[in-house]
């Protein structure tokens, strides 16, 4: 398990990471999404210790990480960019992690890079962009370590990449107890795999919580009521995050259960109804609205 | 609607099962199921579908084996934590069993082809109710239902 306390950072005068407390558990797949510049990067660096925290604490396993080897084992960093020594070829990279992580499995690295169609005599610095991630992946992979922590990696990877790196996954997770971590914008990618999702927006979270809670506990319903007092009657006492009327539909974001919410509208009088499920990018996009970020504002004044 | 079944010639997975390569063994008779990624009910959820429309149209027989949670998992590349949710899910609602250490298992009692036809039935009745209440006669229902192509 990954535990973050009170985690803070400030780089001059911008606090990147504002007290963040967040669990990783074990053999799940965690998504670190949030709006530009909400401190994903700086929360992940901590976590690999490549940063050193002002405040607040983050164990892996029970072991503080920074400067200590012990935990820095069990993690494997890809940065978004991910750095590769110059001059360098994929073998060249083997040997480097395979001498720092005990476990790299050599076999299982170059299968891979064949299978992925790249060659492990050529200059790195030759490869495209996709390339390059996709060797930072297959790298971190065969490093075997408990966790992986993947900086906006599957975002520039081909459709047929990504599903092949998800399928690894899949097989790493089970046989060994992978446990992937990943920041990504890429939400509608990230809510078919995740289990537990962190929202960050300046350095603070907004939400942690299981996938499936977070989706359980937001409905949005659009209908037609058949006066105004059925309205209230039926949205009394419900926490509203976004309210929209086009003529007579009303579509409307709860925070509240689906039974909780069809229990209201059985006892009302409506023209129609329909509880319809939201989109993780939807959720994204009302909760950060609740706090202000709400693009409209921004590009309208 | 559950598309019901494929023996895959889906690009996606035959590109993802040959990077994959070693350690995925298809087991004799291995049903594969599709997701729909524009649908937004949860992974899971379709997958328990997918699972009861094949056990219920017989296209799985009773302890007939389920495909592992980790092979189904690389198959469709998603997480292994879902499949694991929804074959719990399947056991919740008695189509399938587990026997630990060997797999999961489709249920051997004909209740549930029983079961799905009475909650049809009742679903059915509801309907009918209604659209009598629309001013349709019983004998016009009836002859829909005699032209229905079944």
């Amino acid at each position: 398990m990954i535990e973050i306390h009170n985690l803070t950072k400030q780089f001059e005068n911008t606090r990147a990471v504002d007290e963040v407390s967040v669990e990783i558990k074990e053999k799940t797949v965690f998504g670190l999404i949030g709006t530009n510049g909400a401190g994903k990067s700086t929360v992940l660096r901590m976590i690999a210790g490549v940063i050193k925290p002002d405040e607040g604490t983050v164990a892996v396993d029970n072991m503080p990480v920074y400067d200590n080897v012990e935990a820095k084992k069990r993690l494997f960093f890809i940065a978004d960019e991910p750095y590769f020594f110059v001059n360098s070829n994929a073998r060249a990279m083997e040997k480097y992690y395979s001498g720092i992580y005990e476990a790299f499995d050599r076999e299982e690295f170059y299968r891979y890079l064949e299978k992925f169609n790249l060659d492990k005599n050529r200059k790195i610095s030759t490869f495209s962009k996709g390339m390059k991630k996709q060797l930072a992946l297959l790298l971190g992979i065969c490093a075997h370590t408990k966790y992986i922590l993947c900086d906006e990696t599957f975002d520039g990877l081909d459709p047929v990449m990504r599903q092949g790196i998800k399928s690894i996954f899949a097989k790493e997770m089970e046989e060994r107890g992978l446990t992937p971590v990943i920041a990504s914008h890429n939400l509608r990618e990230l809510e078919d795999i995740c289990d537990h999702v962190g929202l960050l927006h300046k350095g603070g979270v907004l939400l942690s919580r299981d996938l499936e809670d977070m989706k359980c506990n937001i409905q949005k319903v659009q209908c037609v009521f058949s006066a105004v007092e059925d309205e209230l009657k039926a949205l009394n006492g419900l926490e509203v995050l976004k309210k929209e009327q086009r003529g007579s539909l009303c579509t409307i974001t709860v925070r509240s259960t689906r039974e909780e919410v069809e229990a209201r509208f059985a006892t009302v009088d409506t023209i129609f109804y329909e509880v319809l499920p939201l989109s993780l990018e939807e959720i994204f996009i009302s909760e950060t609205e609740v706090v202000g970020y709400d693009i409209k504002k921004l590009i309208l004044g | 609607m559950a598309s019901a079944f494929l023996y895959t010639n889906c690009t996606i997975t035959n590109s993802t099962l040959n990077i994959v390569g070693g350690g995925y063994n298809p087991q004799k008779g291995d049903v594969m199921i599709i997701i729909d990624y524009k649908d937004t009910r949860p992974i899971y959820e379709q997958v328990v579908e997918r699972f009861k429309a094949l056990i219920l149209k017989g296209v799985m027989q009773p302890d007939e084996q389920l495909p592992s949670v980790r092979n189904l998992a690389m198959e469709l590349s998603i997480n292994p934590n879902t499949i694991q949710k929804a074959y719990t899910e399947l056991e919740r609602q008695d189509f399938i069993y587990t026997v630990k250490g060997r797999g999961s298992f489709v249920s051997g009692d004909g209740k549930l082809v029983e079961t799905r036809r009475q909650e049809c039935l009742e679903e059915i009745l509801r309907l009918v109710r209604e659209v009598l209440e629309l001013g349709m006669t019983k004998m016009e229902l009836t002859l829909e239902i005699e032209k229905m192509q079944v």
